[in-house]
C-alpha cells in the first residue's frame, strides 16, 4: 500500500497586478505557506511521497531568493519529492532547474526529473514515468514513451505529467502540451498525476489533475486543493482524497441592483467577508444617493476586514431622489446641474455624467456633515 | 414710500426750527440760490437714516458755532398702508424714535429697524460711510455726483441681489458658488487652469506610467534576449554534442595526409629532375669548352706554319729596304758637293758687295764732317759777340718802374716847391750897399728877396735880429713833405748809382739798343746751330768716328780673286738662287734618305719579331705533354656527348611522371583537406568557447531574477495605471462638472437680471432710441451699444461725456428703483442738483423720464436753475419763501 501526495502548479513568483502592491505581496507570500503546509500535510498523513507535476516556479526568471526560499518551505517533509517542470519552468538548457542546482539549493530528497526515463524507487517498489517539458510548448505528447517503457513485475507504475488531456479540458486551456487520453490504461499506469489545470478534475479512474494549492484566479474551479492518493497494489484500483490546502479564497460577486432591498444584500454579504477572503466586486443596476452611500461605507469597512477586495462600481446609475436633493441642499442652479448630469447618465457620455455626479453628491455631501457638524 | 412731513432744528444752516409738512407724491421741486439750505435739507434725510443716534462723529451736523446745540429731524412718511414718524436727535439729547403704525421703536431697535426696512447698514464705529447706504445711498444722488454709479451700485448689490432673488423665488442657489468654488479648486489640483493639461497628482500617475512602462519593455528585450540564449545555448550544445561524436575533421585529416604523402613523393621526382636538368646544363656547356681546347691544338700548328711564311717574307722585305738605303746614299753625297760649290760662290759675291758699300759710305762722312766743321767755326763767332752783348745788357740795365719812381718823384718834387714858394712869406731886401745882413746863417746883401718858409732869424747887424716867421702852417708841412720826397729820391737815385734822373734814361736808351743786338746775334746762331753748339760739335765727332770705323773695316776686308766680276751685285743674286736651288735638291735626297732608312730599320725589327714568334709557336708545339692532352680532350668530349644523351632521356621520363602526377593540383588538395579540416577543428572549437561564454552570461543574468522583477513591474505598472485612469476619470468628471456649473450659473445670472433689464431698457429707449446696455455680474450696466454710421457703437460708461454719464446715472437709479419696487420696498428718490450738464435736448428727455418715474416714485428734487425745470410739470417750491414762513410761523 503506497500512499502519496499528488501537487501541481504551485506557481511561485506569481505577481497580482490587479491588486495593490502591499496585497500583491501578501497573496504571493501565500503562496510559499501553501507550500509549507503541504509539507506538514505530508508528514501528518505520513504519505510515502510527494508528486509535483509541474509549474512549480511561475517563471524562468525567479530570484535567487525565491529559488532558496521555495526548497526552505519544503523541509517539511523529509520524503521523497518528485518534481517535473512545466510549461512555466520548462527544463531548457539553462532552466530555473539548473540555476537552482548551480546554487545547491535542491535537497537530497527533491528530484527533479529533467529526462524522460523512469526513475524507480525500489524500497516503495515505484517506479515513476515522468514527461518533464524540455520545450516551452511542445506540440508531441510527452507521455507517448510511457506505454513502452518496461518496468519490473510488482512495481507501481506511475506518471507524472504536465499538459491537456486531449478532448475532456476546455480547448482554450494550454492546448500545447497534449496528452492523450486513455494514457493510464494505455500505459499500464496505476496512477497518472497531472499538472497545468488549476482546478482540482478528475480525469478517468486513474488520472487527476490536483489543481494548484492556493488559489490564484477569481474563476470558481474548485482549486486550492492537493490529492492524497491510496494505491494499494499494481493494477488495483487508485483511492484519491482531495484535501484543502488554500489560504485564501477567492470570491467573485457580481449584481445587479435595481431596488433598494438589494442594497442590503450585498451590504450582508460584504459584510461576512474576513482575513481569508479575496474578493472581486462588481456592481451594476441603479441607485440613489443614500444607497450610494452606504455601498461606500461598506465597502470601505470590508476593505478593512478581507485580504483583498476590488470594488468596481463603474456601471452602476446613480439616480438621486428628492430627497437626496433636499438632503444635500442641492437647490438653485446646482439642483439643474444634478438633473442634467442624472439624465446625462444614459446619453453617449453616461460614464463622464456618472462620475461627475458622483463628485458633486460627494462635495454636496460633505458640506452637508460640515454644517452639521 | 411717500415722505410727507421733514421738520429740523438747530441743524447745519436751521438753528430754527424748519419744517416742510406738504410733500407731494411724485414730483416734488425745490429751488434756492446757493446757500439757501438744498443741501442741508438732504443733510438732514440721510442723518436720519444713517448716522446713529448716539454717534459722536456727527459735529458737523450743529449750526456753525453753536457747540451745545443739538441737531434733531423728525420725518413722517408712509410704506403702503402703515405711516412713520422717525424723531432722531443728535449730540446733546441723543434719541431716536420711530413710530411704525401701532409700534413704537426706540434707540438702536428702531435704527436697525429702519436699515432692514430700507436696505442699509450703520457704521460699526464713527460716522457712516458710503459703504454703508446700501440702496438708499444709490438712489438719494448728491450735489454733482449722479455720473458716479459703480462704487453706489457694488454698496447696494447684495441688497438688490436679496430683492431679485425674492422676486424669482427659488431658482438662485444658496451655496452654489462655494460649490463651484470647490469645484474649480479640485479639478485644479488635477488639470492646469488655462490648457487643462494633467498635472500634480495626475501628472505625476502619467509620468510613473510611462516611466514603468518603458521599465517593463527594457524587462521584456533582456527577457527575449534571455530566452535566445537560452534556445541557442540548447542548439549549440546538441551541435556540439554531435560534433565530438562524429568528428568531421578526422576524415578530411586523413585526406589530407594522403595526399601530403603523394605531394611527397613526386616532390623528390622533381628534385632528381632538376638535379638532371642541372647536370645536363652543366655538360651542355662542357662540351663547347672541349670542342675549343681541341681547336686550339689545330690552330698551334696553323700558327707555326703561317709564322714561318710571315718569316721569311719579311726577310725578303729587309734586303729590298737595305738597297734602297745605298741609292739614296749616293744622291746624297753627289748633292752635298754641288751644294758646297754654290755657297763658295755666293760668299765672294756678298764680299764684294760690301767693300763697295763702305767706301761710299766713307765719301758721304767726310762731306758730312767739312759741313759740320765749318758751321762750328761761325757759330762759336757769333756766340761769343753774343756773350759780349749780354755782358752789357745786364750793365746797362735800369729798373722800368725804378725809371718811373723817379720821374713820378721829380714832379712831385716841383709842385711841392712851386706850392711852397705861393705859400713862403717873401722877403725882399735891398740892401745899402755894404751893407750886409744875415738871414738865417746866409749872409746877403744887395737886393734880392728870399722865400721864406720857416722861422728866420735876420740879423741886422747893429741892430740885432729879426725873427721872421713865415704865417701859415702849411709851410712848414710843406717843406717837410719836400724834404722827405727829395730824401727817397736822392735815395733812389744812390741805389741805383746814378747822379740824377736824366743819366738813369739814358742808361735805360742803350740797354734797349743792346738788346736788339743781342736778339739779331741770337738768331744767326740758331741758324747756325740749331740745336746748340755742343750738339754741333757732338754730330761732328760722330762723323769722325763714323768714317774711322768704315776705313777700319775696308781694310780688314780680303783682297777680291781675280776672277771677280766686274758686276759683283748681279753675281750675288746669281749665286743666291743657285745655292737656294742646290740647297732643295738637297734637302730632298736626304728627306728620301731618311724615309728609307726608317723602311730599312723597320723591316728589320718586323723580321727580328716575327723571328721571334715563330720560335715562341714553335715552343708550344714542342711541349712534351701536348699530345697527350690532346688526346685527353678528344676523350672527354666523346664522354660528355654520351652522358648528354643519356641525361635527355632521363629527363624526358621523369618530366613526364610529374606531369602525370600534378603536384600543384595535389598542392591545393593538402591545403583544401587541411583547411577543412582546421575550420571544422575552429568551429568545434569556438562552439565550445561560446557554449561557456554563454553559460556565464546566463548565470549571471539568470541570478538577475529578471522574469520576477517583470512581474513586480507589471504589477506596479498596472496599479499605476489604473491610477491613473480613476485620476483621468475624476479630472474629466470634474471638468465637466465645472463646465455645467459655470453654464448654468451664467444661465441663472442672465434670468436674474432680467427684470432690471426691462426696466433699463425703457428708460434708455427714452434717451437713446435702438440703444442697448448689458448688465454685469455686480447688476451695474455695462458697456452701451448705439447704432451709428459704421454699424453699432459700442462705448464702455467710464467712456461716455460727463454729461452721458450724468444720465445714464439717473435712469439706472430709476431704473432700480422701479425694481425694489416691484418687489415693495421703498424708494424714495433725492436728486441735488443733478443733470447740470445735459444739453437742452436730453435735459428735455430727462425730464420726460422724470415726470414718468414720478409715476411710481417720490422724486425730491433740488436746484438752483428754477429756470431750467419750469417745465416739469410741478410747481416749484422756493426754499427762502419757506424759510420766511417757518420763521413767520
Amino acid at each position: 500500500m503506497i500512499r502519496l501526495l499528488h501537487t501541481a502548479d504551485w506557481q511561485i513568483g506569481k505577481c497580482y497586478g490587479q491588486f495593490g502592491p502591499d496585497e500583491a505581496a501578501l497573496l504571493a507570500e501565500a503562496r510559499f505557506n501553501t507550500v509549507e503546509r503541504l509539507a506538514a500535510l505530508a508528514l501528518e498523513r505520513q504519505v510515502d511521497l510527494v508528486l509535483v507535476a509541474g509549474d512549480v516556479f511561475d517563471a524562468q526568471g525567479v530570484s535567487d531568493k525565491t529559488i532558496h526560499r521555495l526548497f526552505h518551505a519544503m523541509r517539511g517533509y523529509a520524503g521523497p519529492w518528485l518534481l517535473i517542470p512545466g510549461n512555466h519552468d520548462a527544463g531548457l538548457a539553462e532552466s530555473v532547474w539548473t540555476r537552482a542546482a548551480r546554487l545547491t539549493a535542491i535537497p537530497d530528497n527533491v528530484h527533479v526529473c529533467l529526462n524522460a526515463e523512469p526513475l524507480l524507487l525500489e524500497t516503495l517498489g515505484v517506479a515513476i514515468l515522468p514527461a518533464p517539458l524540455t520545450q516551452r510548448h511542445t506540440y508531441n505528447d510527452l507521455t507517448e514513451w510511457f506505454s513502452g517503457a518496461d518496468t519490473l513485475a510488482g512495481m507501481l507504475r506511475i506518471g507524472l505529467a504536465h499538459g491537456s488531456v486531449q478532448g475532456i479540458l476546455a480547448e482554450e486551456i494550454d492546448s500545447a502540451n497534449p496528452i492523450a487520453a486513455g494514457r493510464a490504461e494505455q500505459a499500464r499506469l496505476d496512477y497518472l498525476a497531472l499538472g497545468d489545470w488549476h482546478g482540482t478534475k478528475q480525469v478517468d479512474a486513474r488520472t487527476w489533475y490536483s489543481g494548484t494549492p492556493e488559489p490564484d484566479r477569481f474563476k470558481a474551479n474548485d482549486s486550492g486543493q492537493a490529492l492524497l492518493v491510496e494505491l494499494a497494489g499494481p493494477g488495483e484500483s487508485a483511492v484519491v482524497t482531495p484535501i484543502t490546502t488554500g489560504q485564501y479564497l477567492w470570491q467573485s460577486l457580481t449584481m445587479m441592483l435595481q431596488v433598494a432591498s438589494d442594497i442590503d444584500q450585498v451590504l450582508s454579504q460584504l459584510a461576512d467577508f474576513g482575513q481569508t477572503d479575496v474578493v472581486k466586486l462588481v456592481l451594476s443596476g441603479q441607485t440613489d444617493l443614500a444607497g450610494y452611500r452606504r455601498l461606500q461605507a461598506s465597502i470601505s469597512q470590508a476593505q478593512g476586514r478581507a485580504r483583498c477586495l476590488q470594488a468596481d462600481l463603474s456601471a452602476l446609475r446613480l439616480e438621486p431622489t428628492d430627497e437626496d436633493i433636499d438632503a444635500i441642499q442641492a437647490d438653485g442652479y446646482l439642483g439643474e446641474v444634478i438633473a442634467e448630469l442624472r439624465a446625462g447618465q444614459d446619453g453617449a457620455e453616461a460614464e463622464l455624467a456618472r462620475d461627475a455626479l458622483t463628485l458633486l453628491a460627494g462635495i454636496l455631501d460633505a458640506r452637508r456633515a460640515e454644517a452639521a457638524s | 414710500m411717500k415722505l410727507t412731513r421733514l421738520r429740523i432744528e438747530q441743524f447745519k444752516q436751521f438753528r430754527q426750527p424748519f419744517e416742510i409738512a406738504d410733500f407731494t407724491t411724485g414730483l416734488n421741486l425745490f429751488t434756492g440760490p446757493n446757500e439757501a439750505g438744498k443741501s442741508t435739507i438732504v443733510a438732514a434725510i440721510r442723518a436720519a437714516f444713517f448716522e446713529r443716534h448716539r454717534s459722536s462723529s456727527v459735529d458737523d451736523l450743529r449750526p456753525w458755532g453753536d457747540a451745545s446745540a443739538s441737531p434733531s429731524v423728525e420725518l413722517d412718511f408712509t410704506l403702503g398702508a402703515t405711516s412713520y414718524r422717525l424723531g432722531k436727535r443728535f449730540l446733546g439729547k441723543k434719541r431716536c424714535e420711530l413710530q411704525a403704525g401701532s409700534q413704537h421703536l426706540d434707540g438702536v431697535e428702531a435704527e436697525d429697524h429702519l436699515a432692514e426696512l430700507f436696505g442699509f447698514q450703520h457704521a460699526g464705529k464713527g460716522a457712516s460711510k458710503a459703504e454703508h447706504w446700501g440702496i438708499p445711498g444709490l438712489l438719494w444722488i448728491q450735489q454733482g455726483s449722479a455720473q458716479e454709479l459703480r462704487d453706489p451700485v457694488s454698496h447696494a448689490t447684495d441688497h438688490l441681489r436679496s430683492v431679485l432673488n425674492t422676486t424669482l423665488g427659488e431658482i438662485a442657489s444658496s451655496s452654489g458658488d462655494e460649490v463651484l468654488a470647490k469645484v474649480e479648486a479640485l479639478r485644479n489640483e488635477l488639470l492646469t487652469t488655462s490648457t487643462g493639461k494633467p498635472r500634480g497628482a495626475y501628472q505625476q500617475a502619467l509620468e510613473q506610467t510611462a516611466t514603468l512602462e518603458a521599465t517593463l519593455q527594457n524587462l521584456d528585450i533582456d527577457i527575449a534576449a534571455y530566452c535566445d540564449k537560452v534556445d541557442r545555448l540548447a542548439t549549440l550544445r546538441r551541435e556540439h554534442t554531435a560534433d565530438a561524436a562524429e568528428q568531421p575533421w578526422t576524415a578530411f585529416r586523413q585526406q589530407e595526409h594522403a595526399a601530403t604523402a603523394s605531394l611527397e613523393a613526386i616532390r623528390q621526382v622533381e628534385t632528381a629532375l632538376q638535379a638532371d636538368r642541372q647536370r645536363a646544363g652543366q655538360i651542355a656547356s662542357q662540351i663547347p669548352l672541349l670542342r675549343g681546347q681541341l681547336e686550339t691544338f689545330v690552330s698551334q700548328e696553323q700558327a707555326v706554319a703561317t709564322r714561318k711564311t710571315a718569316l721569311e717574307s719579311m726577310q725578303q722585305n729587309c734586303l729590298a729596304q737595305d738597297a734602297l738605303v745605298g741609292q739614296w746614299q749616293t744622291r746624297a753625297l753627289a748633292a752635298t758637293t754641288h751644294h758646297d760649290a754654290a755657297r763658295e760662290i755666293l760668299r765672294l759675291a756678298r764680299q764684294e758687295a760690301t767693300r763697295r758699300e763702305h767706301a761710299k759710305q766713307l765719301d758721304e762722312f767726310k762731306r758730312k764732317r767739312e759741313t759740320t766743321a765749318d758751321a762750328l767755326t761761325r757759330a762759336e763767332a757769333e756766340q761769343a759777340a753774343l756773350t759780349a752783348l749780354h755782358k752789357q745788357l745786364v750793365e746797362t740795365e735800369i729798373d722800368p718802374k725804378d725809371l718811373n719812381t723817379l720821374k713820378t718823384q721829380q714832379s712831385e718834387l716841383r709842385e711841392l716847391r712851386i706850392r711852397r714858394d705861393t705859400v713862403a712869406t717873401r722877403l725882399r731886401f735891398a740892401l745899402t750897399d755894404g751893407s750886409r745882413i744875415e738871414i738865417g746863417q746866409e749872409s746877403v746883401t744887395g737886393s734880392g728877396d728870399r722865400l721864406l718858409t720857416e722861422t728866420t732869424r735876420v740879423t741886422l747887424p747893429g741892430l740885432g735880429q729879426l725873427e721872421i716867421t713865415p704865417g701859415g702852417t702849411d709851410l712848414a708841412e710843406l717843406g717837410r713833405q719836400e724834404q722827405a720826397l727829395s730824401d727817397k729820391h736822392v735815395a733812389l737815385l744812390q741805389r741805383l748809382g746814378l747822379a740824377s734822373l736824366e743819366a738813369a734814361e739814358a742808361r735805360h736808351l742803350s740797354h734797349t739798343q743792346h738788346q736788339a743786338e743781342a736778339r739779331t746775334a741770337a738768331a744767326t746762331l740758331k741758324a747756325l746751330a740749331p740745336k746748340g753748339i755742343e750738339a754741333l760739335r757732338a754730330e761732328q765727332a760722330g762723323h769722325d768716328a763714323r768714317a774711322g770705323e768704315i776705313e777700319q773695316a775696308l781694310a780688314r776686308l780680303p783682297f777680291a780673286p781675280e776672277n771677280m766680276s766686274e758686276r759683283p751685285a748681279v753675281a750675288q743674286a746669281e749665286a743666291e738662287a743657285t745655292e737656294a736651288s742646290a740647297r732643295q735638291s738637297l734637302d730632298q735626297i736626304n728627306q728620301q734618305l731618311n724615309e728609307a732608312r726608317l723602311a730599312a730599320g723597320n723591316a728589320q725589327t718586323a723580321h727580328e719579331s716575327a723571328a721571334r714568334e715563330l720560335a715562341a709557336a714553335q715552343a708550344v708545339l714542342d711541349a712534351p705533354d701536348r699530345a697527350a692532352r690532346q688526346s685527353a680532350a678528344n676523350q672527354n668530349l666523346v664522354d660528355a656527348r654520351a652522358e648528354q644523351d643519356s641525361l635527355a632521356e632521363r629527363i624526358d621520363a621523369r618530366a613526364r611522371q610529374v606531369a602525370e602526377a600534378n603536384p600543384d593540383l595535389l598542392q591545393q588538395d593538402v591545403e583544401r583537406f587541411g583547411t577543412s579540416a582546421g575550420q571544422l577543428e575552429k568551429q568545434h572549437a569556438e562552439r565550445r568557447d561560446i557554449l561557456m561564454r554563454l553559460e556565464v552570461e546566463l548565470h549571471t543574468t539568470g541570478a538577475q531574477g529578471l522574469e520576477e522583477r517583470r512581474s513586480e513591474v507589471a504589477r506596479d505598472l498596472e496599479h499605476v495605471r489604473r491610477r491613473s485612469n480613476e485620476l483621468q476619470r475624476r479630472a474629466q468628471a470634474l471638468d465637466h462638472l465645472l463646465t455645467l456649473l459655470r453654464d448654468k450659473r451664467a444661465v441663472l445670472t442672465r434670468k436674474l437680471q432680467a427684470p432690471l433689464q426691462k426696466h433699463l431698457n425703457r428708460y434708455l429707449q427714452l434717451l437713446f432710441p435702438h440703444a442697448s446696455l448689458d448688465i454685469d455680474e455686480t447688476l451695474t450696466p455695462g458697456p452701451l451699444t448705439r447704432p451709428g454710421s459704421h454699424g453699432a457703437e459700442i462705448s464702455l460708461f467710464e467712456e461716455l461725456s460727463f454729461g452721458a454719464r450724468e444720465q445714464m446715472g439717473v435712469i439706472s437709479r430709476l431704473a432700480y428703483a422701479d425694481l425694489l419696487r416691484e418687489a415693495d420696498r421703498p424708494t424714495l428718490i433725492l436728486l441735488d442738483d443733478a443733470l447740470v450738464h445735459s444739453d437742452g435736448a436730453r435735459l428735455a428727455q430727462m425730464k420726460r423720464l422724470l415726470f414718468d418715474a414720478a409715476t411710481r416714485h417720490q422724486i425730491l428734487l433740488f436746484t438752483c436753475h428754477p429756470e431750467k425745470w419750469r417745465d416739469l410739470g410741478v410747481g416749484a417750491r422756493s426754499l427762502e419763501t419757506l424759510r420766511a414762513s417757518n420763521n413767520a410761523g
